[in-house]
């Protein structure tokens, strides 16, 4: 009897480890599905950044470093004339106003949805506002070329440049005359575009914040302002600024509908009422009929949004650091 | 038998709370009742809470203890759905009344929570913060008011060379402490605190203990807890609630000695609850 259940005690381990083995080969095959899915992440990133580079060859050799504050854009010319100052200033105004606009209208959405918001009124917003950021960009185009432009060029741009009429720099910044196409309009286009990121993104994280610490808030006598201003946005700040550069980084690439409405000129103006062009509406307007330099001088520009694209949101990461340093840590 | 059974497990009371004179009322409520909805949580309730006194709230969990106190500031106030009858008054002012200004009535009645609830900022700032909202003072005003705050609330010593640090950084108990402190700061007559060592280490229990008692001589307190010992230690008057009404409302040392219910013997003594 003894003897009998000391072997079954000793044969214990030898079968648990033969049963353990058999694990093992979904071990390695899991570990190894995850691994070539992440490294292929990294792959395809770095395979884009060497095509681009080979693609834009022949441009950087013939223009050099002075392609970026070059501001003629002449393909036809003999031997052809390239410079990415234009594209990359309307690259970066349209998206620096869209931002403008979009982060305090959006915020403000997310918060009177969290804070103020009826119980009865939450889910038509809310709904209303994702519905917002299925709108295929092509749509945005049609709408912003056929009703927002001849709106704007009709009443707001007016009004702007009448009021500002004289005022030194802002008078330069809304001059007229008053135009369908504009980097204005592309930039409000672009701002109602963003605008379901930014507040998914916030009503999201303001759900995060613990009740008790918006009661303790409260408790000391603080109004919903207050609450807002002082603990809700800095607990959650690291999301908000995490769905302002998901936004950034569509506005920054966003092509259709700024290509509709932008007007595609290369020449830089200090009006933002004037017409303009971003990197990739250039690239969408103009690639199908181009060869040689002309198409490795747009690639080249490819390039360049790819390059502003990463500091932009290094210098958002750097900004978050400096935030989180000054909080106190 | 059943007196010898209390006085066998009940906690003792600690003799510096030997029955005070009566003080007069800071709050009072009368026929007060809460609804979550539909559900009657809180029936008939009638007490009041002494001037500069101790009051503590026990009774098992989903009695309206906490209920009865987010009352106090009208904290329900901020959920849709809950709404309270009956009369409450701090001194002359009818708490209940709907036209009455909260953040002025959270200026009286200010609360330390269940949890610590630092606010994300700097230690100083969770201090200061509170004190902006109702007074314009200098900076260097503000760092006396900081420093008293914080000496208020037993911190200052471990914390005064790291203002700037964040308030998340500190301990738990730290954290309760700055709570406290920044409750204090703001000068309210009534401190109410749910459960505020539930989440504390021992030692940082008797620091929060040993604060509220101070805190009697210039504040009327109303403290919640699940801790009998603590209940004996801290309070003055003691309030026993089950299923949502007021059950016993006496001295301490009576409740804890010879209590006149049943229920509330049953449950200082832990047949229950």
């Amino acid at each position: 009897m003894a003897v009998e259940s000391n072997v079954i005690d000793a044969a214990g381990p030898y079968d648990r480890a033969k049963a353990l083995s058999a694990f093992k080969l979904g071990d390695v095959t899991f570990y190894w599905i995850t691994r070539l899915s992440a490294i292929s992440v990294l792959l395809i990133l770095g395979g884009i950044i060497i095509s681009l580079v080979v693609g834009a060859f022949p441009a950087i050799k013939e223009y050099g470093i002075s392609f970026l504050w070059t501001q003629r854009w002449a393909p036809s010319a003999d031997p052809p004339v390239l410079g990415a100052l234009g594209p990359m200033y309307g690259t970066l105004v349209t998206s620096f106003i869209a931002m403008l606009i979009a982060i305090p209208v959006g915020l403000g959405i997310a918060i009177f949805l969290t804070e103020l918001c009826p119980q009865w009124l939450r889910r038509p917003i809310g709904m209303a506002v994702e519905l917002l950021a299925g709108i295929p960009s092509i749509i945005y185009g049609m709408w912003g070329f056929f009703v927002l432009g001849p709106f704007l060029a009709n009443t707001f741009q007016p009004f702007m440049i009448r009021v500002f009429d004289g005022v030194p720099v802002l008078g330069a910044i809304f001059a007229g005359p008053p135009s369908y196409l504009s980097l204005f309009n592309a930039a409000l286009i672009l701002a109602i575009m963003v605008l379901p990121f930014i507040t998914s993104i916030s009503v999201d994280v303001f759900k995060t914040v613990p009740p008790v610490l918006k009661e303790a808030a409260y408790g000391v006598g603080c109004t919903t302002w207050e609450v807002v201003r002082s603990v809700v946005i800095p607990y959650t700040r690291v999301g908000i600024i995490g769905g302002v550069m998901l936004a950034l980084g569509r506005a920054l690439g966003e092509t259709m509908a700024v290509t509709f409405i932008i007007g595609n000129s290369f020449r830089i103006s200090s009006s933002i009422f004037a017409p303009g062009t971003t990197i990739s509406a250039a690239i969408a307007s103009e690639f199908a009929e181009s060869d040689g330099l002309h198409q490795s001088g747009l690639i080249l520009l490819g390039l360049l949004l790819f390059v502003l694209t990463f500091f932009v949101l290094a210098a958002a990461r750097l900004m978050l650091l400096r935030l989180e340093m000054k909080a106190g840590k | 038998m059943s007196e010898m059974s209390v006085s066998v497990s009940a906690p003792t009371v600690h003799p510096g709370s030997q029955p005070l004179p009566e003080a007069p009322a800071k709050v009072t409520a009368r026929n007060l009742n809460f609804y979550y909805g539909e559900h009657h949580a809180l029936k008939n309730i009638n007490l009041t809470l002494g001037t500069n006194r101790v009051t503590a709230f026990i009774g098992p969990s989903g009695c309206g203890k906490s209920t009865l106190l987010r009352i106090f500031n009208r904290m329900y106030d901020l959920y849709p759905g809950q709404r309270a009858t009956g009369q409450l008054l701090l001194d002359q002012t009818n708490i209940l009344d709907p036209k009455l200004d909260l953040n002025l009535l959270r200026a009286r009645v200010g609360m330390v929570f269940q949890k610590p609830t630092p606010f994300p900022m700097t230690i100083y700032e969770n201090i200061a913060f509170g004190i902006r909202l109702y007074e314009k003072i200098s900076k260097s005003e503000m760092d006396d008011r900081v420093e008293k705050a914080l000496r208020g609330g037993a911190l200052w010593n471990e914390v005064k060379d790291k203002l700037n640090a964040s308030g998340l950084s500190l301990s738990g108990g730290q954290q309760q402490r700055l709570c406290i402190a920044r409750t204090v700061a703001v000068r309210p007559e009534v401190i109410l605190f749910d459960e505020p060592c539930s989440a504390l280490d021992p030692i940082s229990t008797a620091k929060v203990e040993e604060l509220i008692q101070e805190l009697s001589e210039n504040y009327t307190i109303a403290i919640v807890t699940h801790n009998m010992q603590q209940a004996a230690r801290v309070s003055d008057k003691t309030a026993f609630m089950y299923l949502g009404e007021l059950i016993e409302f006496d001295d301490t040392s009576k409740i804890f000695t010879s209590p006149s219910d049943r229920r509330t013997q049953d449950y200082i003594t832990g047949r229950f609850g």
